[in-house]
């Protein structure tokens, strides 16, 4: 089944207004926004859609306090919608929607769509390293940090987290009903997971948890490279959003991460480059300690040389 | 609420008039200049109260989404925008999400008899 990976994620939110300034503080373009709500997309039209939390057009959460109602997934063709619908037929109500999508639920209490993809193609450089010896170099001239005043945006819904409660139905779900595969697998904890359409490491990471934890951890976006992401996270914090935790580096995955608060009763994150796994990878194993989910982690100083507003001895003592 | 003309006693750090935070609004404050707010205060059915920016989820994690943002829209509850956690403005009592029954930690305070919030440093 060739699912691509995220489309939209759907929430629920009680201050529209609050909601839409941090998703374009984001960086995120706001289309057919209102008092109600509307949608946020990153550059290839992938988006967050909020609501109001009493519009009666909101699909249920798995439990009362998950603000994310509805999880929609794109595959590639008419085809693989169909396929899709007749596969879940078999135990569960599919309903096909007015704009052609599908919905349904799956394992663990999310509700679920699926709609022909309607990511926008774009091109546009990533960030490039240029290191003595190497291949592929930015052209010369061409500067590594993004300047003050540069407009960065997301590029892509990346992936989402979800709490469940049996994280092996979970799975099972994902990976015998929809095709999806297991790419790295925190032990104890739970599996990345990337569907047949992608070769981003992971689309969804499910975390075994308590029944009254059920929901989300985080979701996030796919943004250009570290710096500009690290940048982006920087006049995110500048604005006077709460950080959790980065900028740092992933392990499984490799993607270079910054958590934080929001509204939506979960993280956001922000991430760049990630690894592309095919078929032939091998999922590897590991305790989901701190220590094996962050390579690095990055600390900003502000001052770092002797000058006005320094110590006579100096800032490091 | 404590109320005391000694407020400004070695010890307490002063925060702010106590009457600039309203009704169902929330602050947060950096007294020890550690770079992030460490405590945050609320006023809920007239009574201020202020409890450590710290989930008791996850050791320490921050609760605002944005600088001052501690409150839901309707500034019933107090909520942790890590995970969700609700809690009750005057108990620190979480009644709903990940740390259910657990409650925020107490920070003490005054108000001086000028109206100035402290607290302990």
């Amino acid at each position: 089944m060739k699912i691509v990976g995220l489309e939209s994620l759907v929430f629920a939110v009680d201050d529209v207004r609050s909601a839409a300034r941090f998703l374009v503080d984001y960086g995120l373009t706001p289309v057919d926004v209102s008092d109600r709500g509307g949608r946020f997309e990153a550059m290839d039209g992938t988006a967050v859609v909020i609501a109001r939390q009493d519009d009666p057009a909101l699909p249920p959460g798995p439990t009362p306090g998950c603000r994310l109602r509805k999880t929609v997934m794109g595959v590639a063709d008419e085809a693989t919608l169909g396929a899709i619908a007749a596969e879940l037929r078999r135990d569960r109500e599919v309903r096909r929607l007015p704009d052609g999508s599908i919905e349904s639920i799956d394992d663990c209490g999310f509700v679920i769509g699926f709609q022909v993809t309607a990511r926008r193609p774009f091109v546009l450089p990533s960030e490039i390293s240029n290191a003595p010896g190497g291949v592929v170099f930015r052209p010369v001239n061409s500067l590594g940090v993004p300047p003050p005043g540069s407009v960065i945006r997301p590029r892509s819904l990346s992936h989402v987290v979800y709490f469940v409660p049996d994280v092996m139905k979970a799975e099972a779900f994902y990976v015998n009903r929809l095709g999806f595969r297991c790419t790295d697998r925190f032990t104890g904890t739970g599996p990345f997971l990337q569907p047949a359409g992608s070769l981003d490491h992971h689309t969804h990471f499910l975390i075994g948890a308590p029944p009254h934890m059920h929901g989300v951890e985080h979701f996030t976006f796919h943004f250009g490279g570290p710096s500009e992401m690290i940048t982006n996270g920087y006049r995110f914090v500048e604005k006077g959003y709460q950080a959790f935790w980065g900028p740092g580096r992933h392990i499984l995955g490799s993607n270079w991460f910054w958590y934080f608060n929001s509204p939506f009763g979960c993280h956001i994150e922000m991430d760049a480059d990630m690894d592309q796994h095919d078929a032939s990878w091998q999922p590897r194993e590991a305790t989901a300690s701190a220590d094996n989910s962050q390579t690095f982690l990055l600390k900003m100083r502000r001052k770092w040389y002797p000058g006005p507003g320094i110590p006579e001895n100096g800032d490091y003592a | 609420m404590a109320t005391t003309r000694e407020g400004a006693r070695p010890g307490w750090v002063r925060l702010c008039r106590a009457d600039e935070i309203e009704e169902g609004q929330s602050r947060g404050f950096d007294p020890d200049d550690e770079g992030q707010d460490s405590l945050f205060v609320v006023r809920w059915q007239g009574q201020l109260h202020a409890w450590r920016n710290a989930c008791p989820h996850i050791d320490g994690a921050p609760m605002a989404w944005r600088r001052d943002a501690y409150l839901n829209a309707a500034g019933t509850r107090i909520v942790c925008h890590a995970h969700g956690a609700e809690f009750m403005p005057d108990s620190g009592l979480c009644v709903q999400g990940p740390c259910r029954g657990e409650r925020l930690g107490h920070i003490e305070f005054v108000v001086d008899a000028d109206g100035e919030l402290f607290v302990k440093s």
